[in-house]
This record gives C-alpha cells, sequence and structure tokens, in this order.
C-alpha cells in the first residue's frame, strides 16, 4: 500500500522533474547551468551513498576520492589519446573495482570499519596524488582534457552536459529504485534501521553490501568521469574530505535509502553551499568565514536532521502527506517503522564482538 | 514434585495484596500491532506459576513488560519485592567470565560474592574464569540464572527455560528451581513451551493466546484439560 | 646512534598521545558501540583551551587540568547529542561527523587558522645516549602510563568497569540487570573526552596543531585502536605506539612527507588483517 502511495507520488514528480529538467538547461545562465551540472552530478553520487547508508547500514567517507578517481581515470586516459567515451566509460569500471578490492575485507568487520577505512582511502588518494605529478600532474592537476564524444555527437557546450548529466542521473536512479523496491532490499533496509545496529551478518548479506558499496563508488565513478570533461581540468583541490562529508549530509537531508531523496538532498545543500559562499565572500568580513559559516551550517543541518527528521526531508514530507490523507490501511505502515525501533531494544543480538579478556 | 499448600487459596485469591507480582488490564503495542490486549496474572507470594502459549502469544512481551524494557500503553503493574528476569534465550554477557556475568546480578545492590551460586550449581565452579560466551547452552543458561538469583529477588520470571537444552539438562535445571522455591520462598513465574514441564512443577498456570490471557487455573488441572491436551500437550483424548 | 634514539623517543611519546586517543575510542566503542568520529576533536579542544588558559595567565598545571575538564564535558555534550534518546548506531555516527566539522567551526572561529603551541613544562632538555630530549616528552611518558593503568584497572578489576564492559557486550542482558546503558555511555563519552583532551594536553606543545588536525590525529588514533578490534584498552596502547613509531621512523629516515600515507596504509592493512580474523559471513 505504501509502495502504491510512493509510485502515485513519484510518478507524478518524475514527470514534473522530467519537464522541468529539459527546459532549464535552455534558460539557464552559464553560472546557473554550471550548477545545474553539479547538481546532477552529486544527485548520482548520493544515489549511490544513499542506497549504501539506506540498506548496508555503512557510511563511506571515500566517496569523494571515488568522485575524484573516476574523474582521474577519464582524465588520463583521454590525455593518453583513448577516445573520450572509452575514458568515460572506464571511470566507474576503475572506481568500482577499486571499491570491491577494499569492500570484501572491510564489510566484513563489524561496527563501522567502512567509515574510517573509506575516510583513509580519501586521505591516501589527496597524499598520492602530489607524489605522482608525472602521471596525475601533481598538485596542479591535468587541463587540456580533450571535450567529450559520444559517435558523431560532440558534447562541448553547458547545455550538452546538462543534458548528457540529467540522462545518467535518471538511469542511475533506476537502478536505485530497482534496488529499493527489491524484496532484500526492503529487508536490508530495515536492519540498517535497528537502533542497535545488530545485523545478521550472514553471507547473503555481505554480498549485498558489497554490492552496493561497489554501485555506489561506481555512481561515483561516472559522476567524476563526466566532471572531468565537463570542467575540462582536474586537481586533488576539487575533492576534498569535506566533499566526502557534504555527500553524506546530502543523503541524510534526503532521507537515506530514497531515491527522491538523493535529489533533492544534493539540490538543497549545492544551494545552499552557494548561498554560503556568496555570502561569507566580502572583501570586508575575514577571509575564513566562508569555512567556518558553512561548516558550522552543515553540522547543524546534519545533527538537526537526524535528531528531528531521521527519515530526511523526503520521508517527513511523505509521512506527513499519508497523515493528511489519514486513510488507515497506509498508516499501517508507518507503524511498523516504529516497530523496528522496539524490536531491536529487546530483541538486541547477544553478542557481536570480542572483548579481549585480559582486561 | 507439587507443592499443594497454598494452591487453592491463591487460585481464589485475584489482584490479592498478598502477590508479589500482578499485572491489571496491561495493554501492549508494537506500534500499531497489539501484543497484549489487557493482560491480567498475579503471581503469590512464594507461588510457582506458569505461563504456556504458543509461540508469538505475548509472553516474552509480557516479561520484557514486566521488567520495565517495554513500556505498556495502558494497565498497571504491581510488584511488592524485587524482581529478576530470566530472558529468552539466555542473554548472557559473552565476553565477560562466568564469575563476571554472574557478580553483575547484583548491580541493583546486595551481595557481589558468587559463592553461594557456585554452591547452587557446582558444575559452574570450575568454569568461573571462562568467558561466558565459550560455555555450552545448558551452562550458559545456568549463569542466566545465577545472575537472576544474585539479585536476591522475590520473585523471579524465567522465559522459556528449556529452550535448546537436553531433557536431562532441563530437569536438572528445573529441579534447581523447584528447591529454591522451596527453600528460599522464591515464587517463580515460568514462561514455557514444554508445556508438561511446565504444569508439573508450577502449581497454577495461565494459557495466553494472540495476548488474551485464554485460561487459567490449577495446573493440575489444566493439565487434565481436553483443550490444553490438545494444544500443548500433543494428546487428544 | 643519536638520530635512531631521538627517532625512537619522539616516536614513543608521540605514539602514546595516539594511544590516549586510541583509548578514548575504545572507551566509547565498547560501551556505546558507536565509532565517534569527533575523537580527534577533543584532542584539538584540549590543547587549544590550554594555550588560551595560558595565555590568561593562568599558571600550567592549573591551565592543563582545566583544559582536560573541559574536553570531557564537551565529550559530555557530545555524547548527549549523539546517544541521547532511541536512535540508531548509524545515525549516532553520523551526528558524530557532523560534531567534528562543528567543532573545526568552533576551532577556526575563535582560534583561526595558525597553527598553535605552547611551551610545556619549561625545563632544560637532557642528553640520553648523546640525543637532546625535551622535558615534554617525559611528562607525555609519565601522563599517560599514570592513566593507562587507571583505565585498564578501572575497566578490568572494578565491579564499575564490568558493568560498563556489560552494556557493549549484551546492552540488552545489562539493562535487565539494572544497568542504566544510556547513563554509561554518556559516561564513557565523557571519559573518552578527557582522554582525548590530555592527548590534546600533552601533544600541542610538541607539534603545533591547526584547527583541522582533528582528522588526522583521529584517523591515527582510530587506526591504533584498531589493533585491538576497537574493544581492547591494552592492544590500543600498543598501537599508539607502533604508529608513533612507525611515523617517526619514516619521516626521520625517509621523508616526512610520506609519515601521513603510510601511516594511512598501515591502517588499510590493519583492517584487512582484522577482517582476515572474522570468519566468512559471521560474527562470532
Ligand atoms: N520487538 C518487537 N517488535 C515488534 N513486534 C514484536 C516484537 N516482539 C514481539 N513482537 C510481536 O509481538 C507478538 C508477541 O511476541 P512475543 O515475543 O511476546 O511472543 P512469545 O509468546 O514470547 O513467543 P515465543 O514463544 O516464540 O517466544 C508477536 O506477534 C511478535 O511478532
Ligand atoms: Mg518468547
Amino acid at each position: 500500500m505504501r509502495i502504491r502511495a510512493n509510485r502515485k507520488i513519484s510518478s507524478y514528480a518524475v514527470i514534473a522533474a522530467g519537464m522541468i529538467t529539459l527546459a532549464l538547461p535552455l534558460t539557464l545562465s552559464s553560472t546557473n547551468t554550471e550548477i545545474y551540472v553539479t547538481v546532477g552530478l552529486y544527485t548520482i553520487v548520493v544515489a549511490g551513498l544513499s542506497l549504501l547508508m539506506g540498506f548496508a547500514g555503512q557510511v563511506s567517507l571515500g566517496q569523494a576520492a571515488f568522485y575524484g578517481i573516476g574523474s582521474y581515470t577519464a582524465a588520463i586516459m583521454a590525455l593518453h589519446g583513448w577516445s573520450p567515451l572509452a575514458a568515460l566509460i572506464a571511470a566507474p569500471i576503475t572506481t568500482a573495482f577499486l571499491a570491491f578490492l577494499i569492500g570484501i575485507p572491510l564489510l566484513r568487520l563489524k561496527g563501522h570499519a567502512l567509515a574510517f577505512g573509506t575516510l583513509a582511502v580519501q586521505l591516501i588518494f589527496l597524499a598520492v596524488i602530489p607524489e605522482t605529478a608525472s602521471l596525475t600532474g601533481g598538485s596542479i592537476g591535468l587541463s587540456a582534457i580533450p571535450s567529450l564524444r559520444i559517435g558523431p555527437l560532440a558534447i562541448s557546450s553547458g547545455r550538452d552536459y546538462a543534458y548528457l548529466v540529467w540522462i545518467v542521473v535518471l538511469v542511475t536512479l533506476i537502478i536505485a529504485r530497482n534496488i529499493v523496491h527489491s524484496r532484500p532490499g526492503r529487508g536490508l533496509r530495515a536492519m540498517a534501521a535497528s537502533v542497535s545496529g545488530a545485523s545478521a551478518t550472514g553471507v547473503e548479506v555481505e554480498r549485498y553490501k558489497l554490492k552496493d558499496f561497489t554501485l555506489s563508488a561506481a555512481f561515483a565513478g561516472i559522476a567524476g568521469g563526466i566532471y572531468a570533461f565537463f570542467i575540462g581540468y582536474v586537481s586533488p583541490d576539487a575533492f576534498p574530505v569535506v566533499l566526502s562529508i557534504e555527500f553524506v549530509i546530502m543523503v541524510v537531508v534526503g532521507g537515506m535509502g530514497t531515491v527522491t531523496g538523493a535529489l533533492v538532498g544534493a539540490a538543497l545543500i549545492t544551494v545552499i553551499s552557494q548561498v554560503l559562499t556568496t555570502l561569507g565572500t566580502s572583501p570586508s568580513l575575514p577571509p575564513q568565514l566562508p569555512t567556518v559559516l558553512s561548516l558550522g551550517v552543515y553540522a547543524v543541518i546534519l545533527v538537526a536532521i537526524l535528531r528531528l527528521l531521521p527519515s530526511g526531508l523526503v520521508g517527513a514530507f511523505s509521512s506527513l502527506w499519508k497523515k493528511a490523507q489519514a486513510a488507515s490501511p497506509v498508516s499501517q505502515f508507518k507503524a511498523d517503522e516504529n516497530v523496528e525501533a522496539v524490536s531491536s531494544v529487546d530483541k538486541e543480538e547477544p553478542n557481536e564482538f570480542t572483548l579481549v579478556d585480559e582486561v | 514434585m507439587k507443592s499443594t499448600e497454598s494452591t487453592v487459596d491463591s487460585a481464589n485469591r485475584l489482584n490479592s495484596h498478598d502477590s508479589v507480582l500482578a499485572t491489571i488490564d496491561l495493554v501492549v503495542r508494537y506500534g500499531v500491532s497489539v501484543a497484549l490486549h489487557g493482560v491480567s496474572i498475579h503471581v503469590g507470594k512464594g507461588e510457582m506459576v506458569a505461563l504456556i502459549g504458543p509461540n508469538g502469544a505475548g509472553k516474552s512481551t509480557l516479561l520484557n513488560t514486566l521488567s520495565g524494557i517495554i513500556r505498556p500503553a495502558s494497565g498497571r503493574i504491581v510488584c511488592n519485592g524485587k524482581l529478576a528476569h530470566v530472558p529468552e534465550g539466555r542473554q548472557i554477557f559473552p565476553d565477560l567470565t562466568v564469575d563476571d556475568n554472574i557478580c553483575l546480578g547484583a548491580y541493583r545492590g546486595g551481595s557481589r560474592d558468587p559463592a553461594p551460586m557456585y554452591e547452587l550449581f557446582p558444575q559452574l565452579q570450575r568454569l568461573q574464569n571462562r568467558r561466558a560466551g565459550g560455555l555450552s547452552g545448558g551452562e550458559q543458561q545456568m549463569v542466566a540464572i545465577c545472575r537472576a538469583l544474585m539479585a536476591n529477588p522475590d520473585v523471579i520470571a524465567v522465559d522459556e527455560l528449556s529452550q535448546g537444552l537436553a531433557p536431562l539438562v532441563v530437569s536438572d535445571i528445573a529441579r534447581h528451581l523447584v528447591e529454591l522455591n522451596k527453600q528460599n520462598g522464591t515464587a517463580v513465574l515460568l514462561v514455557e513451551q514444554n508445556a508438561q514441564l511446565a504444569l508439573n512443577i508450577t502449581s497454577r498456570a495461565y494459557v495466553i493466546e494472540n495476548g488474551h490471557i485464554g485460561l487459567e487455573g490449577r495446573s493440575s488441572d489444566l493439565l487434565r484439560n481436553p483443550a490444553v491436551r490438545a494444544a500443548y500437550l500433543g494428546g487428544v483424548r | 646512534m643519536t638520530a635512531f634514539v631521538e627517532y625512537l623517543l619522539t616516536g614513543v611519546s608521540r605514539g602514546l598521545v595516539f594511544s590516549l586517543l586510541a583509548m578514548g575510542f575504545v572507551l566509547i566503542y565498547r560501551v556505546t558501540r558507536v565509532v565517534n568520529f569527533a575523537q580527534g576533536a577533543f584532542a584539538i579542544f584540549g590543547g587549544f583551551i590550554t594555550y588560551s588558559l595560558l595565555k590568561a595567565g593562568i599558571p600550567h598545571g592549573v591551565s592543563e587540568l582545566l583544559a582536560i575538564l573541559a574536553a570531557g564535558l564537551i565529550g559530555l555534550i557530545f555524547g548527549i547529542i549523539a546517544i541521547g534518546g532511541d536512535i540508531p548506531l548509524l545515525a549516532s555516527l553520523v551526528i558524530t561527523i557532523g560534531l567534528s566539522i562543528f567543532s573545526e567551526a568552533i576551532g577556526m572561529l575563535i582560534w583561526g587558522t595558525t597553527p598553535i603551541t605552547y611551551s610545556g613544562l619549561a625545563g632544560h632538555d637532557f642528553v640520553i645516549f648523546g640525543a637532546f630530549i625535551q622535558r615534554q616528552y617525559l611528562i607525555v611518558v609519565i601522563a599517560s602510563l599514570v592513566v593507562f593503568v587507571a583505565v585498564l584497572y578501572g575497566f578490568g578489576r572494578t565491579y564499575f568497569g564490568k558493568a560498563m564492559s556489560a552494556c557493549a557486550s549484551n546492552p540488552y542482558a545489562a539493562r535487565l540487570s539494572g544497568i542504566n546503558v544510556k547513563r554509561m555511555g554518556l559516561i564513557a563519552f565523557t571519559l573518552g573526552g578527557a582522554l582525548g583532551g590530555l592527548a590534546g594536553v600533552l601533544i600541542t606543545p610538541l607539534s603545533p596543531l591547526t584547527y583541522n588536525a582533528d582528522i588526522s590525529l583521529g584517523i591515527t588514533g582510530f587506526a591504533a585502536a584498531i589493533v585491538g578490534g576497537l574493544t581492547s584498552p591494552g592492544l590500543a596502547v600498543l598501537g599508539g605506539l607502533v604508529f608513533g613509531i612507525a611515523e617517526q621512523f619514516v619521516a626521520g629516515y625517509w621523508s616526512p612527507s610520506n609519515e601521513t600515507a603510510v601511516a594511512l596504509a598501515l591502517l588499510i592493512v590493519l583492517l584487512l588483517w582484522q577482517a582476515k580474523r572474522v570468519p566468512a559471513g559471521g560474527l562470532e
């Protein structure tokens, strides 16, 4: 019932969004086109991360690194004579492969080792780039990346990229949606939402987590690849740790494990970050103000959403909408979500880890 | 095996102030699904009471509510004394030693000396420095019972005593419970799938189905009750 | 030889600081199962508050103590925000990420972006095997050893410590035994804050810190904690030492710019090694 209600909302939303998406690039200025493309790219990254957080119950703090690795893969290949399309396709593949490799061991660990493991990947990425200048251009970066062409189609203007990005957004959202509505998907989501984090860790579950993680990296990789062609220039500055955290915030704002949430979160945070930068950057103000402002605002948003609207804006909106409908069969599902919270309190898994005897 | 002295009296004295533990119209919800629909039970001082019922009837829910883990939607719990709860699935502290597991039972106060428990279950003595997680199911059940007893309770609620244990171990532990009841006057509320066992060692029993108390009475009567026999004792006669 | 001794001793004292951070991780994780991302921030607060107090004319000793208490209080507040009420574990973790960047914002706002340091306890350097060693190193060693003994004893031998371990081992059973699991979690956060604060107090005189050093301090502390599977304070101390010494030798004999990369690579290796110890598909 809930799914049907959601489908109704989302099918309207999809039509409306589709029309706006098609119309917008025609009207936007070049700065705004850039923001528009950025929102699209971030939506792709966030859709993947949202699946990971909502389903596998794991946080990755390396999505900016995956985004960066996708960018560098595409840039390096394109600069070394590969066709731009091949370079673009290689971007998600390389990233996914890397994530797969580190995901196998990390996802086996209890707790949230993945968060720190991926953060380490991010920091290593940032440390390695300056040391490998011959390949990556070091801290200066790589420029003069040729523009993208797909067969006879040259993609060069901002508007072209806007359309390309949003086609990819559509594809990723459809993939994400299918996972959300798949049977194991729903089970996993319940698991991730439990208070204790106590999880049945069968081989099956482990495989799903790994799949989600790999897919999330692939999403970040393709977005990064497009970014490289769109901007025509990549440098490590474009992939700071804070960007990884921003991705997490976008997921939380939209709502973990929701498809529309990815879009809402990415759009909202991108716009907020633009506003904050404009607000904070003025000759009369201290130079660190934009950073203080954005870090502070991000933190407040993150904590406030998790404490007050744990299912994110989209989740909060749709439960409001359901309440307004006041149809009883629908509300039953709301209740089911509460049950989750109770069940883990009293049906705690006895234990998940070993305390060492020495203590 | 039966203690018959107080049986008749307490069976007739619902909600009496002589009970160590009583619930009055207890309603418990998980979200909107109702797990207990106005359950009233009572356990007299020093009484052994069984609670039997099929899977999902609400037995564990009732015990968790009694020990304050779940808050009831309405109704009252009256507890004239200390309640200790041996939860379903034993729920020991797997990373701590047997000693520590038992001692932590006295967290609310009282003596922290585990020695009396090793007298009660001598087979635990030699395991006292082992990680509890590495014990056998029966040994873990003993640890769980000891932990509960360390609180020096007036009433002990045991959820699924026999779960996953060999019949011999079960009867051994059950014997300990009966002894404890006789010697210390500790009241027992026993939740059991093995209705035969439960009805044999208790004096009074409740049958709970779908969150309702379907039947209550003396255990010996319930043992003869055809409906109970059919549903819980595997016999139709 | 001289260089070797210097690297070793510097490594040991820096390593002990990492150990303190690692212990904070372990303490909080053991009781709440939350991997506290903001652990490094406690160190920043500890160091920066000491700096400000010293600048305000408050004597050594008092300043440090107040800063550690303040860090403990910050730990408590972070704990309330991160684990108060019924909240999923994942949300708690993400909240600590928020608290960490919030701390950076505060740090930058109050103390600016320049590295902060102060002179530790004044006194002459002393000489071991021809190597000049700052007095501060000695203080680091003594202070951290005292704390380690106290924590190991408190956790492993006292009733209260066992009750804290019980919360992590089986929260449901802990509640049944009458242990207030939430309160224990907040106590763990407070202690974790104080431990982090002490780490900051000790390291700031040795190497100036910037407002955003919490990430690198935090991740090194985490890596050290991982040595003991996040649950063993004793192994966490060992882990800290390994990282501290490795870092100094890499910086000294190879190149300082490889220091972080090596530490991180070591972390990844450790994580892989830990994962190998977990049988496929199972946790116990
Ligand atoms: N934490 C929970 N969240 C949601 N529903 C629950 C929870 N615990 C129990 N229930 C539901 O409440 C009802 C009663 O469950 P309970 O565990 O009390 O049964 P039980 O009598 O102990 O069963 P069993 O004999 O299998 O242990 C069941 O329908 C169960 O699905
Ligand atoms: Mg049960």
